[in-house]
């Protein structure tokens, strides 16, 4: 029943927001729903974690993997609610936007979270590739939100790359239903269903789909070369979905890869896989990091590293053995670190009006609170201790030590150069005197609150695993 | 086959035939005309799934598809053709001998032994599956290679049809539920996609891909 309700609610308040015309109401109403989204996803994480797998309908199914993403998901979506609220309400102030903006702006952000938690749930492949299929719908007009050139460019290129992106997804998809063709063209084929089937998988044909697969949902993770929309739409997408894109949406994905990767190891063995991802991690991290060193944008500067991380992750689940474990960790700091920088870098531009980096000096100054927020993220994010990231990082980099040592020393040295270029740029931006027209001072509580909370979460994570958490991931590993 | 195979193939020759069109006319009302024949051609081969399977609700499918893709997706875009004065299209990258020994390679290449694990998918379909993969690269190739945003929404939409064409024939077509969604998906798609295209006019004054520089860093 959660579930649904989770599905009722954000449907119902995205459709509700059309209808209403006081802001106020329309507000509420999101954020209530998020609440309730986040309540009932930490319910459905609870079941699995007792059940194994939460599956009370034939069309939907959580694992424990799914179960963290859900909470992921809730929870990077709560915060991004609560923080676009006060978020917008700046921006109208300062005419940049007006109410039927703000109204398109909860109306697709709802159903943007929705379609997040579709294909979280969806037990059907096909179900999932249409849910972020809709995920890149509800999204585009978010990417052309402020309706200048630029924006609309990004907007497109954003459409057109995803789009062909999860057409070679589908393509992925379709072959992987080869195992079970015999069963018809009526029969409802879940994941579950294709796990079973996948000892009868042709080995070239699972190598032909995972490629597909990888390519197709690859290009909405950001993994390079496929990344090349990523750093466009960032920097162009109102802060909070900024948040929602590379907190939520970057573990959706990659979810749906790992699906197929667990039926492509019954298949083939891991080795294929494994080495895909290596290969697709590393020229992840590589490019963020060659990239980065001349970022200009505060914004692009996150999304090289949204890139980076998402190498990491892919890199963890291509070493295997306990880079599983600390994959599975990374995606969670990645989403909430990743979040709270993205919000924190919402307030600098709510401050500086600019997302150059050059624009931008002594953050520490003109806003204390975002300014210490925005450094504690960077250091968290680049695998400073004592947040997590170091030790999900050094994790990794162990499991493929042994196996994969070039791979193992490149993906290092990289991460050295990534968290070089970012220091630099961070250190330009948080320091220095800041420009005389810039008043001190946090304009709103409200907005330095959400990405507080999201990095207090970060570090309490990293510092204690509750066994609930723990229980999920235990599973993961014995699932991947 | 209830369809004789001879007229399946001539079918998917259409289908074929059409993107090969796409990627060498001119005129982007013609454009809009080939895009909605290639997916009459998807309907006949849904129809001939129905004399296979007699199974009523691919009706259905037949029904929305013909609705969305042969009359609604022409329709969106002649309008736009229209709104726009648009009757020709934007150039492509390569030139067209260069265009050409391109297609005859990618057609080669699906028809090769590296492809043959995803053509012999249903051995007795060997020669269509051959097929309906080129198209599937045809039709990336027309995504980039043209520079016109209409020619990409063709691009997109020739692909997403020759997978379709593909899926049927291996077999792999989905309960009749989960293709009503891929198609009101595509339906989504196709308005959205509209809706940037005339953004990008006003934005840009032009519909030519090569004109949109403002992503710098």
């Amino acid at each position: 029943m959660e579930l649904i309700f989770i599905i009722a609610i954000l449907t119902i308040t995205a459709f509700l927001n059309i209808l209403i015309k006081k802001r106020v109401i329309i507000e509420f109403l999101s954020i209530v729903s998020s609440a309730v989204s986040l309540v009932l996803s930490v319910v459905v994480a609870v079941k699995v974690s007792v059940l194994g797998i939460y599956s009370p309908f034939l069309f939907f199914s959580v694992d424990s993997f799914g179960a963290i993403v859900m909470v992921i998901v809730a929870f990077v979506g709560f915060t991004a609610s609560a923080y676009s609220i006060p978020y917008l309400r700046q921006e109208t102030a300062k005419d940049i936007i007006g109410f039927t903006r703000v109204k398109q702006y909860f109306v697709l952000s709802n159903l943007f979270l929705t379609a997040m938690f579709l294909a979280v749930m969806a037990s059907n492949p096909i179900f999932a590739w249409i849910a972020i299929e809709v995920t890149t719908l509800s999204t585009a007009f978010l990417v052309s939100f402020y309706n200048k050139p630029s924006m609309v460019e990004a907007a497109w290129k954003y459409l057109i790359i995803n789009s062909v992106g999860l057409l070679l997804g589908f393509m992925g998809t379709l072959l992987y239903f080869t195992s079970v063709n015999s069963l018809g063209g009526d029969t409802f084929v879940s994941w579950q269903i294709l796990l079973e089937n996948a000892s009868h998988l042709d080995a070239l044909i699972a190598k032909i789909a995972f490629v597909f697969v990888l390519v197709g949902y690859g290009t909405k993770v950001g993994l390079a070369p496929m990344h090349t929309w990523k750093p466009d739409a960032y920097s162009k997408v109102p802060a909070p979905i900024g948040a929602l894109l590379s907190g939520a949406l970057l573990p959706v994905a990659f979810l749906v890869i790992l699906r197929f990767k667990a039926i492509t190891d019954i298949s083939i063995g891991s080795s294929f896989s494994g080495n895909l991802l290596i290969v697709f991690g590393l020229l992840s991290v590589a490019v963020a990091a060659l990239i980065i060193l001349n970022s200009k944008n505060y914004k692009r500067l996150l999304a090289y590293s949204s890139i980076e991380n998402a190498g990491v992750v892919a890199l963890g689940f291509g070493f295997g053995g306990v880079g599983i474990f600390t994959a599975v960790l990374h995606i969670i700091y990645n989403a909430l670190i990743k979040s709270a920088l993205f919000l924190s870098a919402g307030n600098i531009f709510l401050k500086y009006s600019s997302t150059k980096i050059e624009k931008v000096k002594g953050v520490l100054t003109a806003l204390p609170a975002t300014g210490v927020i925005f450094l504690a993220g960077f250091l968290a994010i680049t695998g400073m201790p004592p947040f997590g990231i170091f030790v999900t990082k050094i994790f990794i980099l162990s499991a493929g030590i042994l196996a994969h040592p070039v791979a193992t020393i490149m993906a290092l040295i990289f991460m050295t150069i990534l968290f070089t270029g970012f220091l630099r740029q961070v250190v330009a931006m948080i320091f220095g005197e800041k420009p005389a027209g810039v008043e001190t001072g946090e304009s709103n509580v409200w907005l330095v609150l959400p990405p507080l909370l999201l990095m207090a979460v970060a570090l309490g994570l990293s510092v204690y695993i509750p066994s609930l958490l723990q229980t999920l991931i235990n599973n993961v590993v014995l699932h991947y | 086959m209830i369809m004789n195979i001879i007229f399946l193939q001539f079918l998917l020759e259409i289908m074929f035939l059409t993107i090969i069109f796409l990627h060498l006319t001119k005129k982007n009302f013609s454009a809009a005309v080939a895009y909605g024949i290639q997916s009459l051609v998807i309907c006949f081969l849904f129809i001939n799934s129905f004399f296979e399977t007699g199974n009523v609700y691919i009706f259905a499918i037949v029904l929305i598809t013909f609705i969305v893709k042969v009359i609604l997706a022409p329709l969106f875009l002649t309008r736009l053709i229209k709104k726009h004065a648009l009757s020709f299209s934007v150039s492509t990258y390569l030139n067209t001998p260069l265009m050409l020994i391109v297609i005859a390679g990618l057609t080669f290449l699906a028809h090769s032994r590296k492809f043959f694990p995803l053509t012999d998918i249903i051995p007795t379909n060997q020669v269509l599956l051959s097929m309906a993969l080129s198209t599937v690269f045809l039709s990336l190739f027309l995504i980039i290679n043209r520079k016109g945003v209409l020619s990409q929404i063709l691009g997109v939409l020739s692909l997403e049809n020759s997978i379709v064409a593909f899926a049927i024939f291996a077999g792999l077509e989905q309960s009749v539920g989960l293709q009503l969604g891929v198609i009101f998906n595509i339906f989504i798609w196709i308005i959205i996609a509209t809706v940037f295209a005339s953004m990008i006019y006003e934005h840009f004054g032009s519909h030519d891909v090569t004109f949109m520089k403002n992503l710098k860093d």
